[in-house]
């Protein structure tokens, strides 16, 4: 059965390459290609969670280094999230992308890097995992750079530079392992070996400290941060949505990787690596929420609250604590549907009025009630507010820095997230405000009904639905996650 | 007992929001049915809920998984009989707004946002524990907040600013206050509370908790210094809404404020003190703006404010009296049923003023109201209800809860403790039961007695249709019976209620018409009359040319918390010094990075070329570059980009070496 692990790491491979025929040139034979190839992947997906795929070593590199895939619990669930968001991308891009030129490459590209993702999801050790966020990084840039202006080039390069110096740090703490440890697998709990780790404690903390802020960079760490802001809001929407919704979570799986299933929670508990992955991870919290309350660009402020919300994940990590991780885990699923459904409208409004500044959304409501009553959905989810998904993994979060018993982040760090829920207030609401509420002077003929067709509707339903299932029964994410969190802290 | 039916009330009226914008659709009387229905489906489970727990039943459900901790819900007395007046005010509120909002636009919206927050009101007057309450209360603010910006006009957006900012703070600093409050007593289930908080031998870590529950409760009920969005928003909304704004989601932070009195704090003296001093600043500040107040329903806001305040002195009183708190439990309770029933009153009329006039102004309403006897009656009902007129409903808890603050002075005196600043309180507070009689009869002067500026014009006809009327009526001609029948019924009722602020039966049965309490009442009445007939007539009124008496608005405009304070800190301090923070860690990397170029790591200058040169390792030589491209080539994040590729081809080649070795 292990082979059938590779199904769904190849299957994207070959449907990019499959493109290529000429076949699938004309507009009509690649839309039912691309949606086919992406329900299939999502289908052999789900296969491969519901099946003991067992480990599955593949390419043997010398010595102990083997690429390896195996799908544990938390495997299951970032899989699973990728293929549904990018299924949802897909064909969301059918109508947003529609008679634009060069979708060959786009979408071959958006296969590829699905491929990578599923071979990070899949990684059993370190180097395998490199090499599939290495593949990421480099697969999704063109996506980046799809429209190849001035300001996307800027921004895939930042991104370019960012991602690579990142895995650099990531490759640092390889080594690290690889020499203080018993093995570069994924073990819960670690892999340091005590023996040799005896007097090498600070060079091994700090190296996964760099390690940790090196892959910390793909999900818009500070200092690292600053590519996200730059090169998500170039990108066309449906990209946008996946590079900020789910690319930035692959950057959290490897954090999770190497703090509990290499470092060992135990080892960097109470050190000042974990105190210092705490600051880091307020100030970005802070940071992405007033800078997007200043920013008036819809996409760009977007991407400055991923920037803040990816932290609220990297902050519960850096708790070491299972509560909190499990409600990391949680707002990773929910930050997904929440962004992907942010970016999804906001394209909408993009394709359907031109506009692209907050400040001309006046009475957009008016013209697609649809589309902004599902933003004013998500944002109140991303803000926090019960009975909605955001609510519960916040909830989590705070729940477990109080009882992390960590000195002073335990109490500020909640506090933190609520002034960020605040601003995220700010700058979320003002738009379904006056989006909806445009005043009476507004005239109605200045808003004819522009509603999106069902491409982007039926995917922004999903997701919102997604957002309101999260938040009414957690428990189907948190029961398992929760088991799996008490066994890594 | 059938414990689903605490569901009904809750979940009911929020289906049936989704099926009256659907009915919406197809015709404008199927959803206003729809609505009614709504209203009349949720009153029918919540008396029955009210009828089981009178027969000494108690309702329990819990939902466990939903939003994590899961919810649960409880009926006993107070709880089902808060529901019932809630459930009461939306239906009574909803049959008025068929003929109020009659000509307005965007109405399946007023009754889609109005029907969803009775499920939500009815939740947090049912919910079990403070994550319950929480979970409808943030509901119940966020749909709301569509109930005030109904209008959709400049005034309208702009008080709706300040209500969601303020529903939108409150509501983070309460669940900061929540996280700790479940850190440090481990539970958040109002069975367990009073427990677990008695159990700790020193109280000073709930302090904080507390404190910042109180932030959240407060906000919504109105509390000083939080109290700013009430009086903007209420007359902003339409009057249904209006009214249930005053009358019930108030009382919402009210029964937040009451838990954390009964159960965390109970019999906690220094508690006790702080709401007592917030609730007296409220009590004061409410009625003093009333009294200047130049507009029908902000002089009610302002009231509503004032006997939120009332109200709050009374749950202070409750802290302060220890166990022996009876008649301050008692006096709380039924003032807030009192209010709530008054506010639907006086509301109502007030709406009923409006949607034939169109205006609010006093001075442009003046004399409307002659001849219309049943309209003058039921304001007349409620005037008096509200200004503690002997006989009226509100005389029997502002006597309550006068003798609540009598009984402590007398007991802080036998003790020997300081009772100067009870003393204080108790003028006050009677002081404050006098401007309330003072702009009661204000408004009803203006609007009922005095002659019209201009005579009414054009030929008289039917200023409302029966449902108005009944909707007006029923919980007019209600007041009296309570006023007239104390024991019959309030005194019932406050026993009903007493459980759920931890309270027991007063030692003697209260003497309601004795000649102290008269004595208290003449006060005050004495004091409101003086203020009306020295204060109203002749400062707050002007002579103008036509040589008519003009209500004039003396309030100094700048004096105004929010204008003054809070807009200008938070729309431009913080968010200034915030963001120039945040801009100089945003840039810290990049500016590094250009440092770095302009010291250690100076690019190598590029010389201007043909495009004909062709250097080795030179990609684009037939591009010519951009300023940009310039500059992201010769830049140290492109060497670097390069090192670090370099780098991992090295590495990864050095390991497969070794490792094969």
């Amino acid at each position: 059965m292990g082979y059938l692990l590779l199904l769904p790491i190849l299957f994207p491979f070959a449907a990019a390459s499959a493109l290529a025929l000429p076949a699938l040139k004309t507009a009509q034979n690649r839309r039912r290609f691309v949606v086919a190839a992406l329900a299939l992947e999502f289908g052999f997906a789900i296969l491969c969670a519901c099946t003991e795929t067992g480990t599955l070593p593949v390419l043997p590199l010398g010595g102990e280094l083997c690429v390896t895939f195996a799908l544990d619990g938390l495997g299951r669930i970032f899989s699973l999230l990728v293929v549904c968001m990018w299924l949802l991308s897909g064909l969301f891009a059918q109508e947003y992308m529609a008679g634009e030129e060069h979708l060959g490459r786009y979408y071959a590209f958006l296969f590829l890097s699905e491929g990578a993702l599923m071979a990070l999801c899949c990684a059993a050790n370190y180097l395998t995992m490199y090499l599939g966020f290495e593949l990421m990084t480099l697969f999704s840039l063109p996506l980046a750079l799809h429209t190849q202006s001035d300001a996307a080039r800027r921004g895939g390069c930042k991104y370019l530079f960012y991602s690579v110096f990142g895995a650099c740090l990531g490759l640092l703490g390889f080594y690290t392992v690889h020499a203080y440890g018993s093995s570069t697998a994924f073990t819960p709990g670690g892999t340091l070996d005590p023996a040799r780790l005896a007097g090498h404690e600070g060079f091994v903390a700090a190296a996964a400290f760099l390690a940790v802020l090196g892959f910390g960079a793909k999900a818009g760490l500070f200092p690292l941060h600053a590519w996200l802001p730059a090169a998500h809001p170039e990108a066309p929407a449906g990209a946008s949505a996946l590079l900020s919704g789910v690319i930035t979570k692959a950057g959290v799986l490897c954090v999770i990787r190497v703090i509990y299933y290499q470092f060992g929670a135990a080892f960097l508990r109470g050190t000042w690596v974990q105190y210092a992955w705490l600051a880091l991870a307020l100030v970005t919290v802070f940071l992405g929420s007033m800078l997007a309350c200043k920013e008036k660009a819809f996409k760009k402020r977007l991407a400055y609250s991923t920037v803040s919300q990816v932290a609220y994940i990297f902050f519960g990590l850096t708790l070491l604590q299972p509560i909190a991780l499990t409600g990391a885990v949680l707002h990773v699923v929910v930050h997904s549907a929440i962004k992907n459904g942010l970016f999804f409208t906001a394209g909408a409004v993009i394709l359907k009025t031109g506009r692209t500044d907050v400040r001309a959304l006046r009475g957009v409501g008016k013209a697609m009630p649809f589309t902004m009553g599902c933003f004013t959905v998500l944002s109140l989810g991303l803000v926090g507010i019960p009975p909605l998904g955001g609510f519960v993994s916040k909830w989590l979060l705070a729940e477990g820095s109080l009882k992390s018993g960590v000195p002073v982040f335990g109490w500020l760090g909640p506090v933190v997230l609520l002034v960020s829920a605040l601003l995220t207030a700010g700058y979320l609401f003002s738009i379904t405000i006056t989006a909806f509420l445009p005043g009476k002077d507004f005239d109605a003929a200045d808003a004819p009904h522009r509603e999106p067709g069902p491409f982007i509707t039926v995917p922004l339903a999903v997701l919102t639905a997604l957002t309101v299932l999260t938040g009414l029964c957690p428990g189907l994410l948190t029961g398992p996650v929760a088991a799996l969190a008490a066994a890594l802290c | 007992m059938l414990n689903q039916i605490l569901l009904v009330p809750i979940f009911l009226p929020m289906g049936l929001a989704c099926a009256a914008i659907l009915a919406g659709r197809r015709s404008a009387a199927a959803r206003d049915g729809v609505a009614c229905a709504a209203g009349i489906a949720a009153f029918a489970a919540c008396a029955l809920l009210l009828g089981g727990v009178a027969g000494g039943a108690e309702f329990t459900l819990a939902i466990p998984g939903v939003c994590g901790r899961g919810l649960s819900f409880k009926a006993d007395g107070f709880r089902a009989l808060y529901a019932c007046i809630a459930a009461f005010m939306w239906m009574m509120t909803t049959a008025f707004a068929r003929e109020y909002l009659g000509h307005e636009s965007h109405r399946s919206r007023y009754y889609f946002f109005t029907l969803l927050t009775c499920g939500a009101t009815i939740g947090v007057f049912l919910s079990n524990d403070f994550f319950t309450a929480f979970v409808f209360f943030e509901v119940m603010s966020f749909t709301s907040y569509v109930m005030v910006v109904q209008e959709e006009s400049p005034a309208a957006l702009r008080a709706g600013e300040t209500y969601i900012a303020v529903a939108v703070l409150g509501g983070m600093v309460m669940l900061m206050g929540l996280f700790l409050l479940d850190a440090r007593l481990g539970t958040l289930d109002f069975d367990a509370l009073t427990a677990a908080a008695a159990a700790l031998p020193d109280k000073t870590p709930l302090y904080l908790p507390g404190a910042l529950i109180l932030f959240g409760f407060g906000a919504k009920a109105g509390m000083f210094p939080l109290h700013i969005w009430l009086p903007k928003a209420h007359p902003v909304a339409p009057a249904p809404a209006s009214a249930l704004l005053s009358g019930i989601l108030t009382k919402a932070g009210v029964f937040g404020v009451l838990v954390l009195t009964g159960r965390v704090f109970l019999h906690d003296a220094a508690w006790g003190n702080v709401i007592l001093c917030l609730g007296t600043v409220t009590m004061v500040l409410g009625a003093v703006l009333a009294v200047f107040s130049v507009d029908l329903k902000r002089t009610l806001a302002c009231s509503s404010m004032s006997q939120i305040g009332f109200i709050l002195v009374g749950v202070g009183m409750q802290g302060l009296l220890g166990a022996g708190h009876a008649l301050a439990v008692w006096g709380t309770g039924l003032h807030m049923v009192n209010h709530s029933l008054l506010k639907l009153v006086l509301f109502l009329c007030a709406g009923a003023v409006y949607m034939n006039c169109r205006t609010l102004d006093l001075n442009k309403l003046r004399g409307w109201g002659r001849g219309k006897p049943l309209l003058a009656v039921c304001f007349l009902l409620g005037a008096l209800g509200l200004a503690g007129v002997p006989l009226g409903s509100g005389y029997i808890s502002k006597t309550l809860l006068h003798e609540a603050i009598v009984e402590y002075i007398e007991l802080a005196a036998q003790t020997g403790a300081p009772v100067g600043l009870y003393h204080a309180v108790e003028w006050l507070f009677l002081f404050s039961g006098g401007l309330t009689a003072a702009y009661m009869t204000k408004l009803f002067v203006a609007i009922f007695i005095e002659k019209p500026n201009t005579p009414a014009a054009g030929p008289k006809r039917s200023y409302m249709r029966w449902p108005s009327a009944l909707a007006i009526a029923i919980p007019a001609f209600t007041l009296p019976v309570m006023g007239l029948a104390p024991d019959a019924v309030m005194g019932r009722m406050a026993r009903l209620m007493q459980g759920f602020m931890n309270g027991s039966d007063p030692e003697h049965a209260v003497a309601w018409f004795s000649l102290t309490n008269l004595r208290g009442a003449a006060i005050s009445l004495a004091i409101g009359a003086a203020v009306y007939l020295l204060f109203i007539r002749t400062v707050l009124m002007r002579q103008d040319a036509d040589g008519i008496k003009r209500y004039v608005d003396c309030w100094p405009k700048w004096l105004d918390l929010e204008e003054l304070i809070y807009r200008p800190v938070i729309e431009k301090l913080l968010p200034f010094a915030g963001a120039l923070v945040c801009r100089v860690l945003d840039n810290l990397t990049e500016w590094t990075l250009r440092l770095l170029r302009l010291t250690l790591l100076r690019p190598r200058p590029i010389s201007p070329r043909n495009e004909a040169d062709f250097a080795p390792g030179d990609f684009t030589p037939h591009v010519r570059r951009s300023y940009t491209l310039q500059r992201i080539f010769g830049s140290v994040s492109y060497s670097l980009l390069l090192f670090g590729l370099g780098f991992c081809a090295a590495m990864g080649y050095l390991i497969v070496i070794l490792l094969t070795k």
